[in-house]
């Protein structure tokens, strides 16, 4: 999992931006809010412009407004919202939508079936298997229930009844979200728990001791039995006194250990352990410095690696062209070999001894990257150093601690509190919190690679100090949170649109948002090259022609110049229209992908959470208002 | 059939026989309404100028065939249609105004009803609605469903019911709130003879606790036996409105009813009309409506069950019609 400059900004700095204001989530949100209420009056007074002239129309948009400001917000009654939420959660559920639930139940119930058990990390597949099973199946049906009902009851015009007795438009938008909001939870509930059992009864296995010899030191090495696709070897410690249990521990095989305890000849093999985890971190900043020793931020580009996109962070800046350029955050690369002074810092800030209090040191986790430039010896992998340094004074540094490079996987390190380093040229043992760490708790890793010809790669996310653990359970909790926020979007939009489309109509429209919102980036993409003025093959209109010309996509296009103006003319009106829209819709990709935290280990912090739940509750403002607008100016029985 | 058309004019200064004030409830001020199609096409011009008052403690008609009017008239009082041109004032507020509800009653023309809810679901759903506290939602169920007769299918959801009972469910989500105006699309389709008049005698009673009333139908039957005074509409024109005794009386036709007389007297009795220049026309036993037959057979069936009923022949013989035409 690769971090993304966004996720490490705090919930204030997302909100804010304090040194560029243009890209906060504030403004975004005020300007949205803006926007769809001038694009409601603009469009709500054509319309009855064209019906009833021009001064009557201004009359009616007026009056529009003026009754939500005088009547409708006022006279909103909570007793109402609540017997209108009510009235739709009984329609939902006597339409049986809990078979979902059962459904849902069944599918985990195959699922086993077709979940590999040979993966190499059975807990990241299971969880992201729950999560997304869950997430789509929880949007499918929020867009399903939320765009029939109000159409289905203009239709069959029980909302006469409604709308003739003291009902605000207002109570009717939110009555149906609160409603539907309702419904959707209680089928998320069942889910999730069944999740959790799915996850932690579907990982459990046993093994049983198949092998076992004494060692030189007393203490036992051996084997366990071949299960569920795996085996482990272990390591058993003679018993500290007589009468006591030997314990051992054995390796990490597909994320799990298993702990031993050996007594009067008997072995007890303990749970699966460490294949659900939910790991807090704690990120420094990077920078690397290049084979001369200069410092460079980016590090070695090796190519295929710096993947466009990361538009959407800049908000507005983005859409006015303030900040054009892609901020997708991938691996840059060190340099290897004797000759190379390349490396790259890591700087961590609040490195206390009550942070980290284990006497064994601090934790520290790696997922690197291997870049060969020669085959090398494939099989011992690439050979890299951790030497930890004082960031005031640099020659206090400790000795390089070696490790292999695990590509594709966490490995563990911990950062001892006694170890021998260099003091200004004079070696002795340096304590880790009184000469390496700064008095304000700053830190440098510097992480270099050994091996010549051979470079390593390293994102800000792929180094971590891991302060704490936090429970499985409440992250996966955390996780079901997100799905539930992004229901709420979809319901939203789904009342939204039913307040004046049909059923089928209104659904598509609520899908075509939400996969608007996934093309977001291909769309930004578009704008970008398209901006700068570099040919990659144009808009909607002109890959078309090159389509039927079959031009490819990197010349110029080769029609005259007329007609050329013409057809970008066109596409830019529809891109610049598109990015408009695709900005103003949710970031749902964004907030699916808070599954992804849960499925690789990490701990969902809670300022992710807040995000979503404030960007949730902005959208439903959005469509609420929308919504209301529609449904007040409707003719209901016409 | 002469009917006389100086009551048109006479409603311009309302009578107020009944001792119920003359405050306006509705009103509607050239009022017209044009649908048109999704490009704004003109398709049919569905009410044109109409002109009518409401006024308190009535039992006002509209009356028309199918297609005239009626219930667009009663769709742009509720205000679930706009008028195209034109104003409706219901208790001095725009039609479209929220709040006027709070005093509407109103029953659609087919009872537009959950059918996934039950009765008292039904009715306490509508009742939060108009923001009726617990025990007031409670009292005014039980009375209403005491009213309409649904004692024994309280906890039956409503897609069990005949189109009877979804009618009394109707009338009673109605009433729910005490409405001072009632709208009542027409209120007795569907209903059996006996529901009917149970109808009707509700309508009646309603107008009896000074409430303000009005129906649409085409049940002329309905619209004569209670309504004070009738709008009769056709393609979208206000054709005839006044007073219901007024209208329906035939000016020049006098009618006299007799009990006890012997073939002589009824002789006699067209000597003497003829005596004064009018014309004898029928002089005839008045025949009872199936309803009075029917009802009678079904309230005699309740006191004595399974007894079948005697026709007695000489039930209305011995009252005598007679039907004479003044020459004027």
């Amino acid at each position: 999992m690769t971090l993304q400059p966004e996720d490490f900004w705090s919930f204030g700095e997302w909100l804010l931006r304090p040194q560029a204001f243009l890209e906060s989530a504030l403004l975004q949100g005020v300007v949205l809010i803006a926007l769809a209420i001038l694009v409601g009056l603009l469009v709500g007074y054509l319309v009855s412009a064209v019906r009833y002239g021009p001064a009557e129309g201004f009359y009616a948009v007026a009056r529009a407004v003026r009754d939500l400001i005088r009547d409708d917000l006022p006279g909103t009654s909570p007793r109402r919202i609540v017997a209108l939420a009510r009235l739709a959660y009984k329609e939902a559920i006597r339409r049986r939508v809990l078979v979902v639930v059962g459904l849902f139940l069944v599918g985990l119930l195959f699922a086993g079936w077709y979940l590999d058990p040979r993966s190499s990390d059975p807990g990241r597949l299971y969880i992201s298997f729950v999560l997304t099973a869950t997430n789509y199946l929880i949007l499918l049906l929020a867009l399903f229930i939320s765009a029939f009902s109000l159409p289905a009851d203009i239709k069959n015009r029980t909302i006469y009844t409604i709308v003739t007795k003291p009902v605000r438009a207002t109570e009717i938008v939110l009555g149906r979200m609160l409603g539907f909001v309702a419904v959707g939870t209680l089928i998320l509930i069942p889910m999730g728990i069944a999740s959790y059992f799915f996850v932690t009864r579907g990982l459990q296995h046993d093994h049983e001791v198949a092998d076992i010899q004494e060692l030189a030191d007393g203490r036992f090495e051996g084997k366990l039995s071949y299960d569920q696709f795996h085996e482990h070897t272990f390591t058993l410690d003679p018993p500290a006194a007589a009468g006591e249990p030997s314990l051992g521990l054995t390796d990490a095989v597909r994320g799990h250990r298993h702990v031993i305890r050996q007594l009067d000849g008997k072995y007890v093999i303990g749970e699966p352990t460490g294949a659900l985890r939910a790991r807090v971190p704690s990120y420094g900043t990077l920078v690397f410095t290049d084979r001369g020793g200069n410092l460079d931020f980016k590090g070695i580009d090796v190519g295929q690696e710096k993947a466009r996109g990361g538009y959407s962070s800049a908000g507005i800046a983005r859409l006015v062209g303030v900040a054009r350029e892609a901020r997708r955050l991938e691996y840059g690369y060190v340099e290897g070999g004797g000759g190379s002074l390349g490396s790259a810092i890591y700087s961590f800030a609040d490195v206390t001894p009550s942070r980290y209090p284990d006497e064994e040191g601090i934790p520290m986790e790696m997922s690197l990257r291997a870049f060969r430039t020669v085959k090398g010896d494939i099989v011992s992998g690439l050979r890299g150093s951790i030497t930890l340094r004082n960031p005031d004074n640099t020659q206090l540094e400790s000795n390089p601690i070696n490790f292999v490079v695990q590509e594709y996987d966490v490995s563990e390190e911990r950062l001892p509190r006694q170890i021998e380093g260099t003091d200004g040229g004079q070696v002795r043992m340096l304590d880790l919190f009184e000469d390496l760490v700064t008095p304000d708790g700053r830190l440098d890793v510097v992480i270099r690679c050994l091996d010549g010809q051979q470079y390593l790669g390293a994102t800000t996310s792929s180094v971590y100090l891991r302060p704490a653990e936090s429970s499985f359970a409440w992250n996966l909790f955390k996780s079901y949170v997100s799905i539930w926020l992004q229901m709420v979007m979809v319901i939203a939009f789904g009342v939204m649109f039913s307040t004046f489309l049909s059923g089928p109509v209104a659904m598509v429209a609520t899908f075509v948002c939400v996969l608007l919102g996934f093309t977001a980036e291909r769309i930004y993409d578009i704008r970008y090259y398209m901006d700068k003025g570099e040919s990659m093959g144009g808009g909607p209109i002109e890959s078309m022609v090159r389509l039927l010309r079959q031009d490819s996509m990197t010349t110029d296009l080769d029609v005259d110049a007329i007609a050329a103006k013409v057809i970008q003319g066109i596409d830019a009106g529809l891109i610049y229209t598109l990015d408009v829209i695709a900005t103003s819709l949710p970031n749902l990709p964004k907030m699916l992908s808070t599954a992804e935290y849960a499925a690789s280990g990490f701990d969902i912090f809670g300022s992710l959470l807040a995000r979503h739940a404030v960007a949730t509750v902005g959208y439903v403002i959005v469509a609420f208002l929308i919504g209301y607008f529609f449904l007040k100016t409707r003719e209901i029985a016409a | 059939m002469a009917i006389d058309q100086s009551v048109t004019s006479a409603v311009a200064e309302p009578k107020t026989s009944s001792g119920t004030n003359s405050g306006v409830v509705i009103e509607t001020r050239n009022l017209t309404k044009v649908y048109r199609d999704f490009w704004g096409r003109r398709k049919v011009a569905a009410l044109k100028s109409l002109d009518i008052e409401v006024r308190q403690g009535e039992i006002f008609g509209l009356l028309g065939p199918n297609g005239s009017g009626k219930s667009t008239t009663i769709k742009l009082i509720l205000g679930l249609l706009f008028p195209t041109s034109g104003r409706v004032l219901v208790f001095d507020q725009d039609a479209t105004e929220t709040r006027k509800n709070e005093r509407i009653g109103y029953l659609p023309e087919e009872s537009y009803l959950y059918k996934f809810l039950t009765t008292d679901e039904t009715l306490d759903f509508y009742g939060r609605l108009f923001d009726l506290s617990a025990e007031e939602r409670k009292r005014r169920i039980d009375e209403l469903v005491e009213l309409v007769g649904l004692q024994g299918a309280r906890h039956r959801q409503l897609r069990e019911y005949s189109k009877g009972m979804t009618r009394r469910v109707g009338l009673a989500q109605a009433l729910i709130n005490n409405p001072d105006l009632i709208l009542l699309d027409e209120p007795t389709t569907g209903l059996d003879p006996i529901g009917s008049r149970d109808m009707k005698d509700l309508i009646l009673s309603l107008r009896e606790q000074g409430k303000t009333v009005l129906l649409c139908s085409h049940q002329l039957s309905d619209v004569q036996d209670v309504c004070d005074r009738v709008a009769i509409l056709h393609q979208g024109e206000l054709k005839e409105l006044g007073r219901v005794t007024e209208l329906l009386k035939v000016q020049d036709v006098t009618e006299v009813h007799a009990r006890g007389l012997s073939e002589a007297a009824k002789q006699e009795i067209a000597e003497v009309i003829k005596r004064h220049g009018g014309t004898v026309e029928s002089i005839d036993n008045p025949t009872a409506t199936m309803e009075e037959l029917f009802l009678n057979i079904v309230r005699e069936s309740e006191r004595r069950p399974g007894a079948r009923r005697v026709t007695s022949d000489s039930a209305a013989g011995d009252q005598g019609q007679v039907k004479a035409e003044a020459k004027s």
